[in-house]
């Protein structure tokens, strides 16, 4: 699985709230348009800029706060191809996972990416190119490579089970 | 090299190598939703694999503890939804009337030691209690669980915590579990199992334990252990009916990532300030401060021996004026017992507004919530601005509640 994209650069502790507005939890549940709120309140000109394939690229514990399951869901229906940081909370990690959005923790290679470049992955060899150079990464785990490959832990399932 | 408790834990759920850091598909031996999140776990089981039936209904439950009986059209519907799904599949619910979800898995002999459980309650971890792992997981991931009867996991590393010294009256479990939080902070455990060791440990009785795992959450942790003594084997045999009941026990060679001291010798009863319950001090630094409400109960702090403890202070006392005393205790089982063994009759002579039992103000549920300016002593395990109510909670130990609601300010147990 092999990715490019242009980079969008955030910084450290972006939490649920901002990735998808708290206050559309209840009012919003249609993925497309939850898509169009993503990261409303943290970059306005993310939502309407974003292309697919886009990755974003952020500092530490990426995704903490509340457990919904929508932050991941709206990254994914906006497109997103991967999120790179330096860490992750192990809830946004899980449901990242299970929405079929790729992850890659990286300790060194989000200092140096720029905002606007455009970097490629490579996830089965754990390498990251961007205009600074190659960062490795450990691979994801084979049974999370497995789920992201279907396209999120449900197609997984259908896979899984013989439905499709 | 030797195993951990998660380890072994896991290992036996998946039948292959377990090392910190692997993700591993692991069968589950219960699956739960509650009222919270359960219609969503029903839309999305119905989305995503219609006309299926569970993978089995026997090892499913629901377990409705946040808004019960439901006071509010959404709930009421939620509520409904789930039940009428779970008469298609044959699935068990435990109804607005029994209580906490994770206390009835304990209580009725459905988890025992070495279990997994998942559910979507993000404090299902303190099955610790028992020695087995309760996660708390998204609607997404109980759907399939519900399907499947498994779930992907990515074995944690482990912190062994040590404690030193005994607890004496009146400090009580949950002043040694917020002197463990106040040590290892909101992210001490991030993404981490514990294990707690140590001669207190060891005296810990169920209720005490319960109190203890159920805060790991609070530490950033994934689950955190105490390895099961006599009391705690010999209450999983009888209420499961099963002859033979083992603990895992981790090994004497097991890898730890960490290891933290904490020696309680000296230990003063504790309080949380508002809005952060990590932000852990001496009772006697909060003293004076007037206080409007008391919260009693929650998976934390609303078992038999905490109302016992809250009774023996309130006994032939009054509530100072003024102040709102909610007690819910945590399961039906418990409020029966008040009932029938007097000490309802103690509670209520006091001034105390005993309701049936559920998780109270600590889900945002019905009884326990504050209004703006309001001060709330609670029992429970999250004081995050808004969590329960516009008030400022603090945390405390059931005796530090009822000491400082007969004077009506924070008050410290061991100076009165």
């Amino acid at each position: 699985m092999k990715l490019k994209g242009k980079v969008w650069k955030y910084g450290d502790d972006i939490n649920t709230d901002v990735i998808f507005p708290g206050k559309y939890t209840y009012t919003i549940s249609d993925p497309e348009e939850m898509a169009k709120h993503s990261l409303e309140d943290l970059d306005p000109a993310f939502a309407s800029g974003v292309s697919k394939g886009d990755i974003i690229v952020a500092g530490k514990n990426f995704g903490c706060g509340s457990s919904r399951e929508q932050a991941a869901t709206c990254l994914k229906y906006a497109g997103v191809g991967a999120v790179v940081a330096k860490s992750f909370s192990r809830i946004f990690f899980r449901n990242a996972i299970n929405a079929g959005l790729p992850l890659i923790q990286s300790a060194d290679a989000p200092d140096n990416i720029k905002p606007g470049e455009v970097i490629t992955i490579d996830f089965e060899k754990g390498k990251l190119t961007c205009e600074q150079g190659v960062f490795t990464f450990p691979p994801l785990p084979e049974e999370v490579m497995g789920i992201l490959q279907s396209g999120g832990l449900i197609p997984y399932t259908r896979k899984l089970l013989g439905t499709e | 090299m030797g195993k951990t408790i998660v380890e072994k834990i896991i290992a036996r759920h998946c039948r292959e190598e377990v090392t910190p850091g692997k993700v591993v598909w692991v069968d589950i031996d219960l699956r739960t939703a509650r009222d919270f999140g359960g219609a969503n776990v029903v839309e999305n089981f119905r989305r995503n694999y219609p006309e299926d039936r569970v993978a089995d209904a026997a090892k499913t439950f629901f377990t409705f503890d946040c808004v019960v009986p439901a006071n509010n059209i959404p709930y009421a519907n939620n509520q409904q939804i789930c039940r009428d799904f779970a008469q298609q599949q044959g699935i068990k619910v435990s109804d607005v009337d029994q209580g906490i979800g994770s206390h009835i898995l304990i209580d009725k002999g459905l988890c025992l030691p070495g279990y997994i459980a998942v559910g979507t309650d993000s404090h299902l971890n303190l099955l610790g209690a028992l020695g087995a792992l309760g996660q708390g997981m998204g609607d997404v991931d109980i759907a399939f669980a519900f399907r499947t009867g498994k779930t992907w996991f990515e074995v944690p590393e482990t912190i062994k915590v040590v404690v030193k010294g005994k607890l004496f009256p009146p400090l009580s479990p949950k002043d040694l579990t917020l002197a463990i939080l106040k040590r290892l902070g909101s992210k001490g455990a991030l993404g981490k199992s514990i294990e707690f060791y140590g001669e207190a440990m060891d005296s810990l009785g169920l209720d005490g334990r319960i109190t203890l795992a159920s805060m790991v959450t609070e530490m950033g942790g994934i689950a955190g252990f105490i390895t099961p003594n006599q009391e705690v084997l010999d209450y999983c045999r009888a209420r499961s009916g099963r002859e033979k009941i083992e603990a895992v026990v981790a090994d004497p060679d097991a890898h730890y990532c960490q290891t933290i001291e904490i020696d309680i010798a000296g230990l003063k009863p504790q309080i949380s300030l508002p809005y952060q319950p990590s932000k852990v001090v001496d009772v006697e630094e909060a003293k004076g401060e007037r206080v409007n409400s008391i919260f009693l109960g929650s998976c934390t702090n609303g078992r038999w021996e905490d109302f016992k403890v809250v009774a023996s202070i309130l006994k032939g006392r009054r509530v100072y004026e003024g102040v709102m005393f909610k007690a819910v205790p945590s399961t039906r089982e418990v409020y029966g017992r008040l009932l029938k063994e007097g000490l309802s009759e103690a509670l209520f002579d006091a001034g105390v507004i005993l309701t049936s039992s559920g998780c109270g103000g600590c889900a945002s549920g019905q009884v326990g919530m504050t209004g703006e300016g309001e001060v709330q002593l609670s029992t429970g395990n999250r004081n995050f601005k808004g969590k329960q109510g516009a008030g400022r909670t603090f945390l405390v130990s059931p005796a530090t509640a009822a000491v400082s609601a007969l004077n009506g300010k924070i008050t410290s147990p061991d100076k009165v």
